[in-house]
């Protein structure tokens, strides 16, 4: 187990920031055997952005909540997550106050739940710099101000004595990035980010999160439905389904030659914005199985257009394709005797 | 599907002039001039009037779609509120299926309520947990005077419509994934027979695979039934694939407002083309390298002067600080209110 190879691996230099080996999360409440993260690896390197895509259930929120140390019980977590090499939550990191929202930092899809509603945004961020980095009143109000400038609030000195409520949605994400990047994380953890904005305010903070953490070397992992945003922002994919890691690769890669019929399918239902439009849309019938349903064999075989028998008794491996850094657990990936033929057009809900 | 202006025919009533004067019965839905303004309350006694939705003239035509699109605070959703009689009109007229729709009570709004039916953004809410499947759609059932011996097969029938078994018939909600959910909504919808369904950002909440699914639906029932719907939503890839036409809405405004088609390959506006631009996608430009609007749509409670998007457009001249253009017919064929996209040859809409 120590020596256990990590999968999803990109090319690093000087190891990665973050190594997650074999996380699972397992709810003893929920159906099937409740596992709701099954086995995620993935690495990420200094000042690499990674996205993590899936739909609702997929596991990709509380892939970065067990991350955190964050999974609520009755959730159990296995599995180990090491920052720089150290494992967390063992010994000197057994306390995740000691590292969480210094070294790992997390931003979610509504800053609203993460500030306190009934303190002045300046002694929110103020507390961070005093508790992680000792820094006096003074110096921390002269720092909070620096960074909400660098985030782009207009008007730091009356921000800082407002209450959360009374920013927009676009401006609750941009204090909330200036306390995630104030303590200079090695990775932070963008969950949803922008899915509450309107699409000219995402394309601001999604920009401004590439700026502030490009300029700190910060590696980025961004958590999101949208294979849209994330090809934009990231430069590895990672696809979740139903609780596994389904592919992984260089972004480009991925969405050029997605090699899993699921991400095919997940990049062919979204109508183009530009260009040929179809009449109908490529879709897959059925939904996502809920999380922690045991499903024999691939748990995206009752919805593939492909699935042959091996598929409903077989879990496929997360295994290397043709290209570098490019994997796909799917038992017909870079086979060549297995014919992929075009996505039906469904209005289907059942199979 | 034959409702689809041509660019030569006036897609809409413009705004301040007289009605098209249509013979009634041509459009499913007639909005003329409607303005909803909320007076809301700032701190200690100032009274603030927000437009919400000002002077917003369209039609929608039978068995067509049109698409409203914007951001928070646009209008989008006043707008379908008003048509379904949630929110009442500050002014302006609503014409369904040719008779006024303003003003209504009693008995004949009850009529109204069943040319006109909505789906809710979430099945979550929409649906009433204590009430099974059956029930659900046997109230819309009801509604149209359906005896209740009828209902089950008429619901079962209903479902089929939807491509949902007739085993979901008595469960509830909570026993229903957020795309059944949705089909069971649009399956109540539909049990009242109206002749409009506005739906309100109505596969936002859905997962991408199931979204799909949904408005491929949507597009078989309109071409099975030739119904019209008034899709409302923020998402315009999606108001792409299934609208005939769009409008754009920006500040309680139509910004732009022509077929699909001709909004989305050559969008007049500088806030469409914006919107546009921000759209993201698999195989654009990286999020740093893209064109990106500057600034948030201001307070609705304190409009900018003139042009209501000046502060934020790469474009704006003096003239758009102090002028509001008006909506005009765009050398595109759309329309559009800038004072900087070429007017079409010889029109004034």
């Amino acid at each position: 187990m120590p020596d256990a190879p990590l999968q999803s691996t990109g090319p690093l230099e000087g190891g990665p920031v973050i190594a997650v080996d074999r996380l699972s999360v397992t709810f003893p409440t929920t159906g099937g055997d409740g596992r709701v993260v099954r086995d995620v690896s993935l690495a990420i390197g200094r000042g690499e952005r990674v996205g993590l895509v899936g739909e609702s259930g997929s596991g990709k929120s509380l892939t970065a909540r067990a991350i955190m140390r964050l999974v609520p019980r009755p959730g159990e977590v296995s599995g180990r997550v090491l920052l720089d090499g150290v494992e967390l939550g063992v010994g000197a990191t057994r306390d995740p106050t000691k590292w969480r929202g210094r070294s790992v930092a997390m931003i979610t899809q509504d800053p609203l739940s993460s500030l306190n509603p009934l303190v002045r945004i300046g002694p929110q961020m103020t507390e961070m710099l005093r508790f992680h980095r000792g820094a006096g009143r003074a110096a921390a109000r002269a720092r909070a101000t620096e960074l909400l400038t660098a985030v782009g609030i207009p008007d730091p000195a009356r921000t800082l004595n407002q209450f959360p409520a009374v920013l927009s949605g676009g401006m609750r994400q941009r204090v909330a990035l200036a306390i995630a990047i104030s303590c200079d994380p090695r990775l932070l953890i963008a969950d949803e980010p922008t899915t509450a904005l309107d699409v000219t305010i995402q394309a601001q903070v999604l920009s401004l999160l590439e700026r502030t953490t490009a300029e700190h070397g910060t590696a980025v992992l961004l958590i999101s439905h949208d294979l849209g945003v994330v090809s934009g922002f990231c430069e590895r994919v990672i696809v979740m389904y139903a609780g596994r890691i389904v592919e992984a690769g260089p972004t480009e890669q991925l969405v050029s030659a997605p090699a899993h019929p699921y991400t095919r399918a997940l990049l062919a239902s979204v109508p183009p914005i530009q260009g040929e439009l179809p009449e109908r849309l490529p879709s897959i019938p059925g939904s996502p199985p809920l999380g922690g349903a045991r499903i024999p064999g691939c748990a995206f075989a009752p919805r593939c257009p492909i699935a042959r028998d091996v598929c409903r008794e077989v879990e496929p491996e997360l295994r290397a394709q043709a290209r570098d850094g490019h994997e796909a657990a799917c038992h017909a990936a870079g086979d060549p005797t297995w014919e992929i033929p075009e996505l039906a057009s469904t209005a289907e809900a059942l199979p | 599907m034959s409702q689809v202006p041509t660019p030569q025919q006036a897609p809409t009533t413009p705004p301040g002039g007289a009605p098209a004067g249509a013979p009634a019965g041509v459009h499913a839905v007639e909005v003329t001039d409607l303005a909803v303004h909320f007076r809301v309350r700032r701190g200690l006694g100032s009274v603030h009037t927000v437009r919400a939705v000002d002077g917003v003239s369209f039609t929608v035509g039978r068995g067509e779609t049109l698409g409203i699109a914007g951001e928070s605070g646009s209008g989008k959703s006043t707008i379908a509120r008003a048509l379904v009689q949630i929110h009442r009109p500050t002014a302006g007229s609503m014409r369904v299926g040719g008779r006024e729709a303003v003003g209504l009570r009693g008995s004949a709004l009850r009529a109204y309520r069943r040319r006109m039916q909505m789906v809710y953004q979430d099945p979550y809410d929409s649906l009433d947990p204590r009430m099974n499947v059956l029930r659900t759609i046997g109230e819309g059932l009801s509604v149209r005077g359906v005896a209740r011996a009828e209902h089950r097969r008429q619901a079962a029938e209903l479902l089929e419509r939807v491509r949902l078994p007739e085993t979901l018939l008595t469960r509830y909600p909570g026993q229903l994934s957020g795309g059944q959910r949705q089909r069971v909504s649009i399956a109540r919808a539909l049990a009242v027979q109206p002749e409009v369904i506005v739906c309100d950002e109505a596969v936002a909440a859905l997962d991408v695979s199931i979204r799909a699914q949904i408005l491929n639906l949507l597009k078989d029932i309109q071409q099975d039934s030739g119904i019209s719907y008034l899709f409302i939503s923020h998402d315009l890839s999606t108001l792409r694939f299934l609208a005939d036409r769009v409008a754009i809405m920006y500040l309680g405004r139509i910004v732009e407002h022509g077929t699909a088609t001709t909004v989305f390959a050559e969008p007049q506006h500088p806030y469409t083309q914006a919107l546009i631009a921000a759209v993201p996608e698999v195989r654009t430009a990286r999020v740093g390298s893209r064109p990106m609007l500057a600034g948030e749509p201001p307070d609705p409670a304190s409009p900018p002067s003139g042009c209501a998007f000046h502060p934020r457009c790469p474009r704006a001249t003096d003239v758009c600080r102090t002028t509001a253009p008006a909506l005009r017919r765009k050398a595109s064929g759309s329309l559009a209110a800038c004072h900087h996209a070429a007017d079409a040859p010889g029109g004034t809409a």
